[in-house]
């Protein structure tokens, strides 16, 4: 029997039965499609992890207050001065950068807004996430020694292709509208009490392009740390502290060290007194891309349920096929059919039926991993390629046969007699 | 040689029900020959035997002068492929496939190219008198016609015996004339016919005639 022949009559067999075929493949196309969206995910995840810590660094860790910490009076708390204590001792550090943070006012020509995002920085700013377009300046050191009264505005992120939950979602943010109508490089303009000549703006990537995890993490504005200590007031009894402290070593390799470095420097100048924590973003992007992964694993596990159901499905339905083509298989017996063609006949169908299954579950596969990639926000996680689906529908058309494979073989062993006395 | 050569066949059903006792005889090569009884003697189990859809219990059957006894499953279905053409009562064609299909289908069985399946179904399809319906489906065709079909289908392989069971059965008076012309025709072109019937007319046409009544020859 050759093979086209038999391709021709399984599908023939399939299209005749319509509804049993297309009940039987639901299930197959489910567990296809969500092994296809697990294989994307996991090799989305990849890229993202890898681009990721390409944009935050090798070697990035951040130096913050301990939380809940009572101090005994001897330390100040992490200062600007810590920052330059770092720089000097550790010179091959490739970032050392204080950030504070603060709401404030601004106010640009008749224009008055508040719970603008300012961050008092250096210009280490620009040594990690290289994904803004800048116009103008950054700030420079000289900025920062002399106190100058410069700030760099960052514009809000639009979308390239708004996902809808965004339009119910996001409250609308008053600087992002006012920033989005005015270009005020170059202007003048007041945070808190101070006057600040506005020297660059950043524009931050779209926010469904942008490979940052925390790409929402964004201050409005930056100033010099150190006119950001004078001009903002701060609950903070030492003028020259800072909210944090972000590091890169530059090398993954030197991490480990360096951190027990920093951590003895740091203990040191606070006299004894460890009240700081350093957190190593790399293990901190780990253990989001572990919870993902276990996110992934549910999937797996979820299309494999779904790809047995599936299976099972087209045992039956083979089981059915056959309850019904007794008749038939005795005629093909009768008529010189040996045992492996019949069983041949039966498998080579249920193939079919769940490689349509597969190409059903491919479709919806491609529409669910766009919709959920959409869902998820900014981010394009999933990546699939068209091996995955080839693989989702020969995956399905192999679990269909093997199934198929109980009942194809009851079928080959009819009494053919038997078999051609059945209505 | 004897096309067919019996010798003491016995069929025992299980739970102990006898439908053959022990039946003798030969048919020689070119033969038409007759099975006739009465319902339930046990003929269809004899002809289901002769063209090895179902096995002896005892007794030897041989097919060509060859033992088929000791025969697996595979050979025997080689053998029934090649050696046996079967007509049946309900005619057994394939609903969803078109006459030239069923006719094609025991040749595809036994691998032979399509194109070459294709001409020889035609061929065989003319040859009983339907080479303008080999489109139809057996639905399109009326009952003559599909015993037709299903004679071009029994000679498909060129066999060496053509068995039919009651191939009159489910016909009017005038179909089953034409019926056994046809087979009366290839008997006389060399063919090796056996065939089941009620019908005292066609045990008249046959050449010889076998007797069963309760599993034994009459």
């Amino acid at each position: 029997m050759n093979l086209r022949e038999a391709f021709r009559a399984g599908s023939r067999e399939i299209i005749a039965n319509k509804f049993r075929s297309a009940l039987s493949f639901t299930a197959v196309s489910v567990g296809v499609a969500s092994l296809l969206y697990t294989m994307a995910q996991t090799r989305g995840m990849e890229e993202a992890l890898e681009k990721n810590l390409e944009l935050m660094g090798p070697g990035r860790m951040t130096v913050e207050a301990k939380q809940n910490y009572v101090s005994k009076g001897l330390s100040s708390g992490l200062t600007y001065s810590d920052v330059l204590a770092l720089r000097r001792e550790l010179p091959d550090l490739y970032m050392v950068e204080p950030r504070s943070a603060y709401s404030s006012t601004l106010v640009a020509g008749r224009s008055k807004i508040d719970d603008v995002d300012v961050w008092g920085t250096t210009p280490d700013f620009r040594r990690r996430d290289w994904v803004y377009r800048l116009r103008g300046r950054f700030l420079n050191e000289w900025d920062v020694e002399n106190r100058a009264r410069v700030v760099v505005l960052i514009e809000p992120a639009g979308w390239v292709k708004k996902p809808f939950w965004a339009k119910f979602w996001m409250h609308d943010d008053p600087y992002d509208d006012f920033a989005k109508r005015h270009d005020l490089l170059g202007e003048s303009v007041r945070l808190e009490n101070s006057i600040f000549t506005v020297v660059g703006v950043l524009t931050p990537p779209a926010r469904d392009k942008d490979p940052r995890w925390e790409s929402w993490n964004t201050a409005n504005a930056l100033v010099p740390i150190t006119v950001f200590q004078q001009s903002f007031t701060r609950f903070s009894n030492n003028p020259d502290s800072v909210d944090e402290i972000r590091i890169d070593t530059g090398d993954v390799k030197t991490l480990a060290a360096r951190r027990k470095q920093i951590s003895a420097i740091l203990t040191r100048r606070h006299r004894g007194e460890e009240d700081f924590e350093i957190r190593d973003e790399r293990e901190a992007i780990e253990a989001k891309m572990e919870d993902m992964k276990k996110m992934v694993k549910a999937g797996l596990a979820l299309g494999i349920v779904a790809l047995l159901a599936g299976g099972i499905g087209i045992m039956n339905v083979t089981l059915a096929t056959i309850f019904a083509r007794v008749r038939e298989i005795g005629i093909r017996r009768a008529i010189g059919a040996g045992r492996s063609d019949i069983l041949a006949q039966f498998l080579l169908e249920a193939a079919l039926l769940g490689a349509a299954g597969g190409v059903a579950g491919v479709a919806l596969g491609l529409v669910g991993v766009q919709w959920l990639s959409g869902l998820a926000g900014s981010r394009e996680i999933a990546k699939i390629t068209w091996l995955h689906c080839a693989e989702g529908i020969a995956l399905a058309s192999l679990v269909s046969a093997a199934f198929a494979f109980i009942p194809a073989y009851r079928a080959s062993r009819l009494d053919p007699v038997e078999a051609l006395k059945a209505e | 040689m004897n096309a067919i050569s019996v010798d003491g066949l016995t069929r025992t059903y299980l739970g102990g029900y006898q439908a053959l006792k022990g039946v003798s005889f030969s048919v020689a090569k070119g033969d038409f020959t007759a099975i006739m009884g009465p319902s339930g003697c046990g003929k269809s189990t004899l002809l289901n035997i002769l063209g090895l859809l179902d096995r002896p219990t005892g007794g030897k059957y041989l097919l060509e002068g060859a033992e088929t006894a000791r025969l697996d499953d595979a050979e025997i279905t080689a053998l029934r492929r090649s050696r046996i053409g079967f007509v049946f009562q309900a005619f057994n064609l394939l609903p969803r496939l078109s006459a030239l299909e069923n006719v094609a289908l025991p040749m595809a069985y036994a691998g032979a190219e399509v194109d070459e399946r294709r001409a020889r179904a035609r061929e065989l399809l003319t040859r009983v008198g339907l080479g303008a319906k080999v489109e139809n489906t057996p639905l399109q065709l009326s009952g003559g016609e599909r015993q037709r079909v299903g004679i071009a289908r029994a000679l498909a392989n060129k066999p060496a015996l053509l068995l039919a069971d009651e191939p009159t059965g489910n016909l009017d008076s005038k179909s089953s004339v034409e019926i056994l012309a046809l087979f009366k025709e290839l008997n006389a072109e060399g063919m090796t016919v056996v065939l089941v019937t009620h019908d005292p007319a066609i045990g008249a046409a046959a050449g010889k005639v076998i007797r069963i009544k309760d599993g034994l020859l009459a």
